[in-house]
Formats: C-alpha cells, structure tokens, sequence
C-alpha cells in the first residue's frame, strides 16, 4: 500500500476558485459523510451539498459543494466540521449534566 | 488460516515443546483404537487391527505442535 | 395532554394506514421564506434536550430531542462500529482433544468480551506490528477433563461424573506482562460473563492454548462491538381530534399500547398519557377501524430520539455515548486538519487532484 493516503483530495473538474468542488474523504463513511452533509447545508452559502459512498468495497465518501456568490467550499467545510465539534461537545455537555442532575429510573438488571 | 509450527516435512527434527528427542531415524506413530482406546502401533503387511479388542478403526494422534488461529 | 398538542406540526412525521407523510427534514436556509433556519450555536443550545431515563449496571435509556437524524444516527453507528474494545483476536493451540475443531473453538474464544479497560491499551498500528506489553494482553487456557473418584453411585450427571466437563469462559486466565501487573492490578483482566460454555469435554480430553488479546473496532469484527445493541425510536405523538364516544372507550383504549390511553373511570374521557406515549408502538390498529380513524391523527416526532443502549464488554453504559462523542470528535478533528491543510496550500493542489 502506498504510504500515507491523504484524508482529503479535492477531484479533478473543481472551479479554480473552489466555488464548486468535490471532495473525496478517505477512511470515512456515511457516519461522516450524511452529519457534514447536513451542518453544510445549514450554511446559507451554500448552494449544494450533497454525498455518496461510490461503492462498498472502496473506504471512501464524495462530498459535492457548490457556493453561492464565488465563495470557497473548502472555507465552508471548514466552517462546517468546526459548528459540527461544537455540537458534539454541546451533546456531550447535555449529557453529562442530565446524567448528574436529573432524576431518572435506575433499576437492577440481572444477567 | 491457520499455521503450523515449524515448515513442512519430517517430524525427526525441529519438533518443539519437548526438545530432548534423540535424532531417531524413525518414531514409531502411535494410533488409538477408535473403539477402546488403547494404543497401537501400525506396521506395514499387518492388518490393521487394535490388539486389545481386534476393532480395525484407528485414530492419529493430534500433532504436539503448536497451531495457530485467528480468532475469526 | 398539554404538551402533547401544542407540538409544532413541522416536527411530525404522519403516520397513516397505508402512508407515511413528512418525512424529511425542512429546518434548512431557504425551505421556508422568510425564516433563518441557518446553524445557530446559540439556539442549538436553547433547543436541545437530553434527559436520562433509565439506567441500570447492564443498558441506558435517554432522550436526545433537537438534533437531525444524521447526528443522532453518526452516534448510533459509532457506538456500534468505532468505539474500540479488547478482544482475543490470535489462539496458539497445543492441545485441544475436545470435540469442537481448532478453528470453531478460536472463533468463540474470540467472541467472549472481556472486561479490559480499552483506554489502558494501544491500538496495533498494523498486523505486522510487534507484540508487546502494551498492546497485548496475553491468556491462557490449560485445562483437562477426568473422572471424578467420588462421584456417587448410579449418577448420571456429568457435573458429578466428570471433573471439568466444561471448558467455561473462567478457564481464561490472564498472564500478566511487562508492567500490565502494575497497569492492570486493581482489575485483572477477565471475561465480563465467566459461565459462557465454550465447549464440552470427557475423560482424557483436553484443550492448552494461549490467548492473545488486542484493541479493536466493530467495523473490523463484530466481537470488537462494545454494545449489545445501540439504538433508538422517534417519538410517538397521538392527537385526539374529536371526542370518543364513552362506549366505544374501553374499544378505543386497546388499540394502543397498554397505559398510552388513559380513561377516566366516571366520565368515560378518553385522554393521551402524556409520559407513557412513548411505550406506543404506532401499529396504526386504531385506524382500521372506520368509527375511530377520523377521530385521532397518528405521527412521530421528527427530531425526539429515544436511544436504547445496551453494554456488552468493559464499558459501564453511561460511559458509551461520550465515548462515541469522543471518537466523533476525532474525526472531525483529524478531518480539520486535513483541510486545513489543503487550504494552506500545502502539496500542489493540481497533485493533490484525484483522477475522477
């Protein structure tokens, strides 16, 4: 196997300006690939996101974004993965506080 | 999947976990009667007959190597 | 009831007899005029609930309530497939005189989860990768069946007959290592369940192996899989839109799930249980009958998650879901950096092209 496969590869037929490109993820699945799609498209720049597993056999997803106004999609992936961590952690912290704080069953489970 | 220890071959040399073999030219296979039990040893031009009980199914004795498996 | 009818309508999804409506999400920019439905941190927070509802030593239930289906569904399939674990993935056998062949009694020593704390252990980078104490935990079975001198007479139960006439999931012994006496000591490695039967054994039989343990993803192998099972259910939402008439109540009342429809004992007033709506499995019963199914409008709620967690393995289960965070963050982490990276122009993007 070649050595070190880069995560990201911006494919062939993106605009110069990278207002519309596909992005080929590598080692990712629809895990990724349909949270991304949706915090993109939350985006109001965002024209169009969309994602494909190609094949199963291939480890690998497409993201498709285009921008409104000559915008960069790869900045609004950025942005994206970004608003994305802020979420988990908001989750996380949700979570955890219910976890602490409410009152909820606890029961005894046999095996 | 799996893998024997050592290579193919003889099993004069090279057999692990005891070690203290003589380099004998041949070891006599030991085989177990299927029906009592009892050890045999086959020889060639003789029936194959457990000498306990006269049943004629033996069975070979599981190898003293080391095999290997993945847990799959 | 209150709260189960002032729900905004675009979170539902409809249940009817033949037909589901409304099923995708509409919460983007631009869906609707007028109205900013772009990420907002702040009203995300505002927005989200997560409640605990049960808990015991084995499996959690909560509420996520206010995220999309792509997130709560990046958790469900981490928790699945990417939460790591330890397993024994190499069996060097000696012996094994027992019934079940080599390869099946590898396969099922495979399967048993082990109580190992994944966190102390380092992911192999590759097969190849060199064994040691800190990436290895290493077991072994040594174990043979004979009879039982003071078996009582006239008995017919192996138990008695025979001792070890099982080979059980408490014959993996740990060997400790290197310094895994000292990673390890306060709770030595062991099988989470020790009365799995792995195979049955008789007089004379008996199985001497080595065990290697190593950490793992269930996107790999199932056995790695930390969970049971990992899931979750929309929320059902019942809305009674005309009255039902008192004598067809009881009627009305076992078309649902028990304790969803409440009656009262004197007016014969059909009511929704606002808590226990959520035990409704929506068999849509109630709309095969032509004098109820105009009279009630069935759907889910679109974005109130109820996640079903079991634990198999090491980890207690109020741990699972910030462990699957935890790896979710990593990829987005590792993600970021990547492009990052491209961004900055590192590597000639006209290289870093891939051929369609």
């Amino acid at each position: 196997m070649a050595e070190s496969i880069p995560k990201i590869k911006i494919m062939k037929g993106a605009e110069p300006d990278l207002s519309a490109a596909t992005y080929q993820i590598h080692d990712e699945s629809h895990t990724i690939g349909n949270a991304l799609r949706w915090m993109l498209m939350k985006n109001p720049k965002v024209e169009f996101c969309g994602y494909s597993a190609p094949h199963p056999s291939e480890n690998i997803i497409q993201v498709r974004i285009q921008m409104y106004d000559g915008l960069s999609s790869l900045t609004a992936l950025i942005t994206a993965l970004s608003d994305l961590d802020n979420l988990c952690e908001t989750v996380e912290g949700s979570y955890q506080k219910s976890l602490r704080e409410d009152s909820y069953e606890r029961w005894d489970e046999k095996y | 999947m799996n893998q024997q220890q050592g290579g193919t071959g003889s099993n004069t040399g090279g057999q692990s976990g005891g070690g203290n073999y003589m380099m004998a030219p041949r070891q006599e296979m030991e085989y177990i009667c299927a029906d009592c039990g009892a050890k045999n040893e086959i020889k060639s031009r003789e029936p194959i007959r457990c000498r306990e009980c006269g049943h004629r199914i033996m069975y070979k004795k599981r190898t003293k190597r080391m095999v290997q498996f993945e847990a799959r | 009831m209150a709260s189960q009818s002032d729900i905004n309508p675009r979170r539902l999804v409809g249940v009817h007899a033949e037909r589901v409506t409304n099923v995708s999400s509409t919460d983007y920019p631009g869906h609707y005029p007028d109205e900013d439905h772009s990420w907002n941190l702040a009203t995300f927070q505002k927005n989200l609930k997560v409640k605990v509802e049960r808990l015991s030593q084995r499996s959690i239930e909560f509420d996520l309530v206010g995220v999309d289906a792509s997130i709560a569904n990046a958790f469900r399939r981490i928790l699945i497939a990417e939460v790591p674990t330890v397993c024994i993935e190499h069996v060097y056998v000696w012996d094994n005189t027992s019934v079940i062949v080599d390869e099946v009694l590898a396969h099922r020593i495979g399967l048993v989860p082990l109580n190992i704390d994944p966190a102390l252990v380092m992911m192999k980078e590759s097969v190849d990768e060199q064994a040691t104490d800190r990436n290895t935990i290493v077991f072994g079975i040594n174990i043979r069946c004979e009879r039982n001198p003071n078996a009582p007479k006239g008995s017919t139960d192996p138990a008695e007959l025979y001792i070890n006439h099982e080979l059980l999931s408490s014959h993996i012994e740990w060997k400790p290592a290197g310094e895994q006496e000292d990673v390890f000591g306060a709770t030595p490695p062991r099988p989470t369940n020790l009365n799995i039967v792995l195979a049955k054994l008789r007089p004379g039989q008996a199985v001497e192996m080595e065990l290697h343990a190593v950490k793992g993803v269930g996107k790999d192998h199932a056995k790695f899989t930390p969970v049971a099972t990992a899931s979750y259910r929309l929320l059902p939402h019942i809305k009674i839109k005309k009255p039902i008439p008192p004598h067809l109540a009881e009627k009305f009342q076992k078309c649902f799930a028990p304790g969803v429809i409440r009656v009262d004992p004197h007016t014969k007033e059909v009511t929704v249980d606002p808590y226990k709506v959520r035990m409704d499995t929506v068999t849509r019963e109630v709309l095969r009958h032509p004098e109820f199914s105009d009279s009630v409008e069935l759907s889910r709620v679109r974005d109130h998650f109820l996640f079903s967690i079991e634990s198999e393995g090491p980890y207690n289960p109020e741990r699972l879901l910030p462990e699957a965070i935890k790896v979710m963050r990593e990829k987005i982490a590792t993600l970021r950096a990547a492009a990052e990276a491209l961004q900055n122009g590192e590597g000639d993007r006209d290289i870093q092209m891939a051929d369609a």
